[in-house]
């Protein structure tokens, strides 16, 4: 299984992040500036689902649960405690982390479908309250949050939002390849066997689930700094299936594919804009493809076809 | 609350309940075979809601064919699903075959609901009403298409329940239920019968969504929160239970009635009207995951 940061992937990595922060200087339109940093807020959820559910094997759908909030509670502690926009945004990774925990905790003993059951339980409780305190969220109307960069222009915020996701990724990267990627897989692949051999499997799945909703909750903050009104929309089960077919479509048993994934599909979806809703109907069915026929995605059919760039699966 | 305004909420809970049933029914078969829950469940329903909306507006077919018309179409769509989706489950060409089949319904159910978003519009379409007019019991007015909604789902659920009990083809599926070797070995044709099994549960979903289309009318996110409230009910009754999920669906009306009651502001009463159910939901899954009827089951 490829993880990030192979030597041999090393090269392409540079280069990819290269023509990203080239983007803004070549004269791409500031619409489309927009357009990739939304991208990379999906990039980095597309990353953190894919760690919880392409490595440890835990399905959830409560990640854009997580990132709305993350989103919340950063701008409801900074204006309620007083906090900083980004004592706002650490308070909210680590509520998304605290929840991402309990969530683990409890669900330690659920599997497959009943685990599928849970997430979506608690995704739907925590949009449904967001909605119904309309005193505290201003419920469906959405609610204002300040600008993270005053004055910023736009690719200001994209060069931000490119850093924090190849943090991001360097982080979950460098997670995977030192022994808790290992632990992690060997979950997925065995519960049992992972036991018997040692690995504290009750500790890892519930960190796991932390450590994904901590990335969640981080893009959850920073979207809502950057979009400045965040809805409970964000938290949708719909927005949820969007996510997992970015991640599906990109390659979900790798991080970087399933961030590429999200990043394109965003930017994709808006160079489609006149085919209006079809768009997601395409993506919907091709996602659909690509799990039966593809399991590592666009980008892992192409690490295939140049087998010697990348790290093979 | 006067004894008038509980008797009426407390009938319309229950013609509610009937329908979310009928669904619950669909998914509990559907897991009973195939081992595997439907998240693109909700989005068969609210097709059935559209077909019947196409049949009945649109073709003017009478109400009754219409409804018929519905489960026959998404029965065929379920067979066409079982085969070219999730029969790679059992065939063993997929890795980690759960994660899987938890994944591509739920792929399916996005790729569903744009289509009908794209189709249609989001905007709420008003099919035919299955029958005119109201009925009066005692003071308690009750509308015909509500009553006619409830008692086809009832007569649905009663006809599926004798089929499954007592014949050949219901004892096959029950069969496949309890053991999909042992079946296998006793001569029953378990792809064809799984293949059965996926149509029957989404004929009996798409049946409820047409039911219940003239009473709330039809938009693509209709199957969102009746597909929640069967998850919850088959999870209540036991996943793959058929009394469970009748059963289930009884509790759950309950729940809802009585939780709204309870919590003294009535607007966030309201709100919070589909929250109580996924409470409970968790709740069960976290203290007994098998369910009230169910068998113990580690991994699923």
């Amino acid at each position: 299984m490829s993880t990030l940061f192979g030597h041999r992937a090393f090269l392409p990595c540079i280069a990819l992040l290269a023509a990203f922060a080239a983007l803004p200087v070549l004269g791409l339109p500031d619409y489309w500036i927009y357009t990739t940093t939304i991208g990379f807020y999906y990039a980095i959820l597309t990353a953190s689902w894919s760690l919880l559910v392409g490595f440890v094997g835990r399905i959830s759908f409560a990640q854009t649960a997580m990132a709305g909030l993350g989103a919340y509670s950063a701008v409801l502690l900074s204006q309620h405690l007083g906090l900083s926009i980004l004592g706002g945004m650490i308070a909210g990774v680590v509520i998304a982390a605290l929840v991402g925990l309990a969530i683990g905790w409890l669900t330690l003993r659920l599997h497959g479908a009943y685990l599928g059951l849970t997430t979506i339980a608690f995704a739907e409780i925590l949009r449904i309250t967001i909605t119904a305190e309309h005193g505290v969220t201003k419920g469906s109307l959405g609610l204002q949050a300040p600008a993270l960069i005053p004055d910023g222009t736009r690719s200001d915020y994209y060069y931000l939002f490119l850093a924090v996701t190849v943090a991001c990724l360097l982080a979950m990267a460098l997670l995977l390849r030192s022994r808790v990627g290992l632990f992690f897989q060997a979950i997925r692949e065995d519960e049992d066997g992972a036991a018997s051999l040692g690995v504290r499997v009750t500790l890892w799945k519930t960190l796991a689930f932390a450590i994904s909703s901590a990335f969640a909750g981080l893009a959850g903050g920073l979207y809502a700094h950057f979009i400045q009104l965040i809805t409970p929309s964000m938290m949708s089960l719909q927005e949820m299936g969007f996510v997992l077919a970015m991640a599906v479509i990109g390659g979900f048993h790798n991080i970087l594919f399933a961030a590429l994934g999200g990043v394109g599909l965003q930017f994709l979806l808006e160079v489609l804009r006149e085919m209006g809703e079809w768009r997601l109907v395409v993506f919907g069915a091709v996602a659909i493809v690509m799990l039966r026929f593809a399991p590592n995605g666009v980008f892992g059919l192409l690490a295939s076809v140049f087998p010697s760039k990348r790290n093979k699966s | 609350m006067s004894l008038l305004a509980i008797s009426e909420q407390a009938l319309n809970g229950l013609i509610i309940s009937t329908l979310y049933a009928l669904t619950a029914l669909g998914l509990s078969i559907i897991f009973g075979v195939l081992r595997i829950v439907n998240f693109a469940h909700g989005e068969i329903y609210m097709l059935g809601g559209y077909v019947y909306f196409c049949a009945a507006s649109i073709l003017g077919l009478p109400p009754l064919v219409a409804v018929l018309s519905a489960a026959a179409v998404l029965m065929a769509a379920g067979a066409v699903i079982e085969r070219g989706l999730i029969r790679p489950v059992h065939q063993g060409k997929v890795d980690r075959p759960d994660e899987y089949a938890i994944m591509i319904t739920f792929a399916l159910s996005v790729f569903l609901l744009n289509l009908a978003n794209s189709v249609f519009g989001p905007w709420p379409q008003r099919p035919a009403p299955l029958f005119r007019g109201r009925i009066e019991i005692g003071e308690l007015i009750v509308s015909g298409d509500r009553l006619a909604a409830a008692g086809a789902g009832i007569l649905l659920i009663v006809a599926t329940v004798l089929v499954l009990r007592y014949t050949w083809m219901g004892k096959a599926v029950r069969a496949i239920s309890q053991d999909r070797g042992a079946a296998e070995i006793f001569g029953v044709d378990v792809s064809r019968y799984s293949m059965l099994a996926f149509g029957i549960g989404t004929a009996l979903a798409a049946a409820a969504g047409a039911l219940i289309g003239p009473v709330f009318n039809v938009t693509p996110v209709m199957g969102v929160i009746p597909v929640i409230k069967a998850y919850i009910i088959v999870v209540l009754g036991g996943l793959g239970s058929i009394p469970g999920a009748i059963v289930g669906a009884l509790i759950l009306g309950q729940v809802e009635s009585f939780a709204t009651v309870l919590i003294p502001d009535t607007s966030r009463a309201l709100a919070y009207k589909d929250a109580y159910g996924l409470v409970v939901l968790v709740l069960i899954l976290l203290f007994r995951p098998q369910g009230l009827f169910g068998k113990r089951e580690r991994r699923a």
